[in-house]
Formats: C-alpha cells, structure tokens, sequence
C-alpha cells in the first residue's frame, strides 16, 4: 500500500511539474509578446528566407528552433544580461555589434527561456554529438575548411578567428552539441539561405560528427 | 518516350532537387550575390581587404582588382576554384567551396563580374 501511495504522489508530482512548465511556456509566450521580441524574432517554423533579400531584411535572428540550439542555463541567463554574440551588427560587414538587446527582468527571464525552450525542430536527433576534445574535429575547424576565416574561436593564446559569422568562443555554453551537427546537415531547413557555405557534400556525416564534438568543447 | 513524359520526369527531378536542398536553382542578382558571400573576405570593392582579413588570417584572398593576378587565371580557373574551393587550384583552404551554396549561373555571373573589377579578360584558354 506504501508502495502504491508514493507511486500516486510521484505520478501526481510529474503531473504536477509538467503542468507548470506548461505553465511557464504559456506565460513566457506572453512576456515574449509583451516584451516585443516579436519584432525582430519570429518563432513560428518553417524557414521563411528565400533570398537574400530577405535575410537582409531581417532585425534579428529566427527562433523557432531556440529549444533545439540553445542550452537552458545559458539562454536562461543570457535573456536576463544579454552579451554580445556576433561581432558585428546584424547583417552589418563593417558595424561593431552595439551591445544593445533589450533585457528582460529575472522574472520573464525564466519564463521566456521555458517558451523558447518549447520551441524545436524534428531534425536534431538527441544524443548524436559528445562535447569532446576531437583532434579530427580540430583540423578540419582550422586547418582543412575555411571555419575559423569566419568563426571566433578560443585559441591558447586568446580568442582568434574571423568576424562574418557568430562567435564560437563560448559555443560550448551556449549550443547544443545535437543541434550543431543538425544545422551541418539540414542547411535547407535551418538557413536556407545564408553567407556561410553549404558543407553536405563536402564533408563527410563522420567529419560533421568531428568538428560537431570540437565546436561543442570551446569554452572562454 | 514521348515529350510530356520526359518533361514530367525533368520536372519532378528538379523539384527533388530543390526540395533536397542541394543547390538552389534560381540566379539572383550578382551584386547582391557578390556582396553577401564573396566581400567577408574580398571587400565590398574587390580589393582584398574585407573584414575577415585579421592578423589571424593566414593569407591574403585575391584582389580582383589586380589585373597581372588575374589575367594569370582562365575563366574555367575562376568557375573551378569558386566551385570547389582554394585547394582544387593549390591554393589556400581560406578560399571556401561555393558549389554545394551557389547555382552554376550565379558562378557563371560571378565569373563575368570579376572580370569587370580586374577590367582583365583572363589568360585564353
Ligand atoms: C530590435 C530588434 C530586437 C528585439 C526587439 C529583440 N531582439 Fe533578440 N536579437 C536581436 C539581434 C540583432 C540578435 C543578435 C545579437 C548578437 O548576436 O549579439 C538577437 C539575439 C537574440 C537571441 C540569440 C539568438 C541567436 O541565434 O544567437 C535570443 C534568444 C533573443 N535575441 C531573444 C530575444 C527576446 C526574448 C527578446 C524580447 C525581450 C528579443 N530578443 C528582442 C534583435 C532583437
Ligand atoms: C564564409 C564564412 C563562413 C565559413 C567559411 C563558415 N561559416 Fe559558419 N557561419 C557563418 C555565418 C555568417 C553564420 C551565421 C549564419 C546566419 O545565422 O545567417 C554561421 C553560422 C555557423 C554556426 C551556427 C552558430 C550560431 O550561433 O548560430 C555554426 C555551428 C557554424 N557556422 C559552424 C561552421 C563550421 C563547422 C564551418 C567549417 C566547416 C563554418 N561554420 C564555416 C559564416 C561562415
Ligand atoms: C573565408 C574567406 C573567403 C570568402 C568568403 C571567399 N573567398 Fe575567395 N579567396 C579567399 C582567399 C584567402 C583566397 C586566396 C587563396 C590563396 O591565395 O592561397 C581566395 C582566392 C580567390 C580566387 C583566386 C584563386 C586563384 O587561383 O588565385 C577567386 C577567383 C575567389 N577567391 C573568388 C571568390 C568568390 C567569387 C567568392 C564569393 C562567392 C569568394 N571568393 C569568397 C578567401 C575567401
């Protein structure tokens, strides 16, 4: 009977917890809108650029796959105290990134992060990539691909790399080792068009495993 | 075969083609082409000098405005080099692989654009 007693409070609990992310998800939708992220963010997929056109008319980066991409703790954070990602302006060759993303009080932060958590893509298989020191990984990050002519990364002698893309120097905090080797493989689902290449093709399923595991074990 | 079949067929493989996300098939305009792939590293004005060129960048991209350079280079040099990359051409690996990004007519545009920057008809080949 004990047995059974606690078995109900558990179901009754995860019952519980679930309901209240819900909870949170539906809350933070509506900080989401309040807050007019909606404004230079939308949240609902499929990728809707089709030219270039239509990336440079973008405020923002798209966020209907935040829950795959980022990582709880780091986007959780980063809503409450925004650092700066990219280097440069958004969609800008020459501007310094202002620094200047609206910030969302502790509150919203928590919930926000649960809405934006709830968003996620059918592409990224759970469990594909280990952050892992990957010297295969490694050399085609620095030395066989172009990555690091556009990519920040953190070197032993300070961060080094080029500015046209995101920094990658706390890519290890930030992203989710699964996701990395998804936007590798599915570039037409993720960004159908952008100014990094297209590597399927190119680079083997193993060596996007690769350089997946190297990019996700950069830490500042 | 007859003429409705095959097109049937070309059709439906093109929209496979698309869908799988290979290589979009619809040109855009070159210098919108230009400047969103091609000034990170080559400059907005083709000098050499875009702003991925740091102190940690190992060599310096062509300048498409150096004529001797490149009157050195075919036509069929530029589109194999945009196409696959540096290493194709022993060059650097900085140089990235448009081919799997670009359709063959947005090379091809981007061929006679950079021929306009070097004001250079290339070595005859
Ligand atoms: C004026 C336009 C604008 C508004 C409003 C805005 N953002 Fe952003 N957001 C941006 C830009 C630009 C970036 C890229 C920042 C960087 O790289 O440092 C960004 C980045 C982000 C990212 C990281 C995305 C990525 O792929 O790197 C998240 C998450 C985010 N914003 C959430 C929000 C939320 C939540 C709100 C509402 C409180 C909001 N944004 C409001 C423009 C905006
Ligand atoms: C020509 C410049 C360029 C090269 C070369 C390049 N990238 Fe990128 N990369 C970009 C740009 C620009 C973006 C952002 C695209 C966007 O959001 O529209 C990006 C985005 C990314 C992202 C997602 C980052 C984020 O926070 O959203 C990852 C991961 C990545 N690149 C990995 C790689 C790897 C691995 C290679 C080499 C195999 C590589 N890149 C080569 C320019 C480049
Ligand atoms: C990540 C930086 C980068 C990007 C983006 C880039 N290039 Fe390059 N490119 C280079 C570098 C570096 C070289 C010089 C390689 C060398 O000399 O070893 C180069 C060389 C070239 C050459 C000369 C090759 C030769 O044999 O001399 C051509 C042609 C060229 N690039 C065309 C383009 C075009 C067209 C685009 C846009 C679709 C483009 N590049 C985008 C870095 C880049």
């Amino acid at each position: 009977m004990k047995t059974f007693m606690s078995l109900i409070t558990g179901l009754a609990l995860t019952g519980f917890m679930a309901g209240n992310a819900l909870a949170d998800a539906a809350a933070g939708k509506a900080a989401f809108e309040a807050n007019k992220c909606a404004e230079c963010h939308y949240t609902q997929g499929p990728a809707q650029e089709k030219t270039i056109d239509d990336v440079w008319a973008k405020k923002g980066p798209e966020l209907w796959y935040a829950g795959s991409k980022f990582n709880a703790d780091w986007l959780g954070a980063w809503l409450a105290d925004p650092k700066p990602i990219r280097l440069l302006a958004f969609n800008s060759l020459s501007d310094p990134n202002p620094g200047d993303h609206p910030k969302l009080a502790a509150g919203d932060a928590v919930s926000v992060k649960d809405f934006l958590m709830s968003l996620t893509a059918a592409e990224v298989e759970a469990g594909s990539v280990k952050a892992k020191k990957n010297p295969k990984g490694k050399l085609i990050f620095t030395k066989k691909m172009p990555c690091s002519g556009c990519h920040q990364y953190p070197d032993k002698s300070g961060n080094r790399g080029g500015k046209s893309g995101p920094s990658l120097v706390e890519a290890g905090l930030r992203l989710n080792p699964d996701w990395i080797l998804a936007y590798l493989q599915h570039p037409a689902v993720f960004k159908p068009v952008k100014d990094m290449p297209n590597f399927v093709g190119i680079l083997s399923d193993k060596d996007m495993i690769n350089v997946s595991r190297h990019i996700a074990s950069f830490k500042p | 075969m007859n003429r409705t079949m095959k097109s049937i067929i070309f059709a439906t493989t093109l929209v496979i083609a698309v869908m799988a996300g290979a290589v979009p098939s619809v040109a855009e305009d070159v210098e919108k082409v230009f400047k969103f792939y091609c000034a990170q590293c080559h400059g907005e004005s083709g000098d050499g000098k875009g702003i991925n060129v740091t102190e940690d960048f190992p060599v310096t991209p062509r300048a498409f405005n150096n004529a001797a350079e490149m009157n050195k280079l075919t036509d069929a040099d530029l589109r194999n080099v945009i196409h696959e990359g540096g290493p194709i051409a022993s060059k650097s690996e900085m140089m990235p692989p448009w081919g799997k990004t670009l359709s063959d007519e947005d090379i091809d545009n981007l061929v006679i654009k950079l021929r306009a920057l070097c004001q250079c008809k290339g070595k005859q080949g």
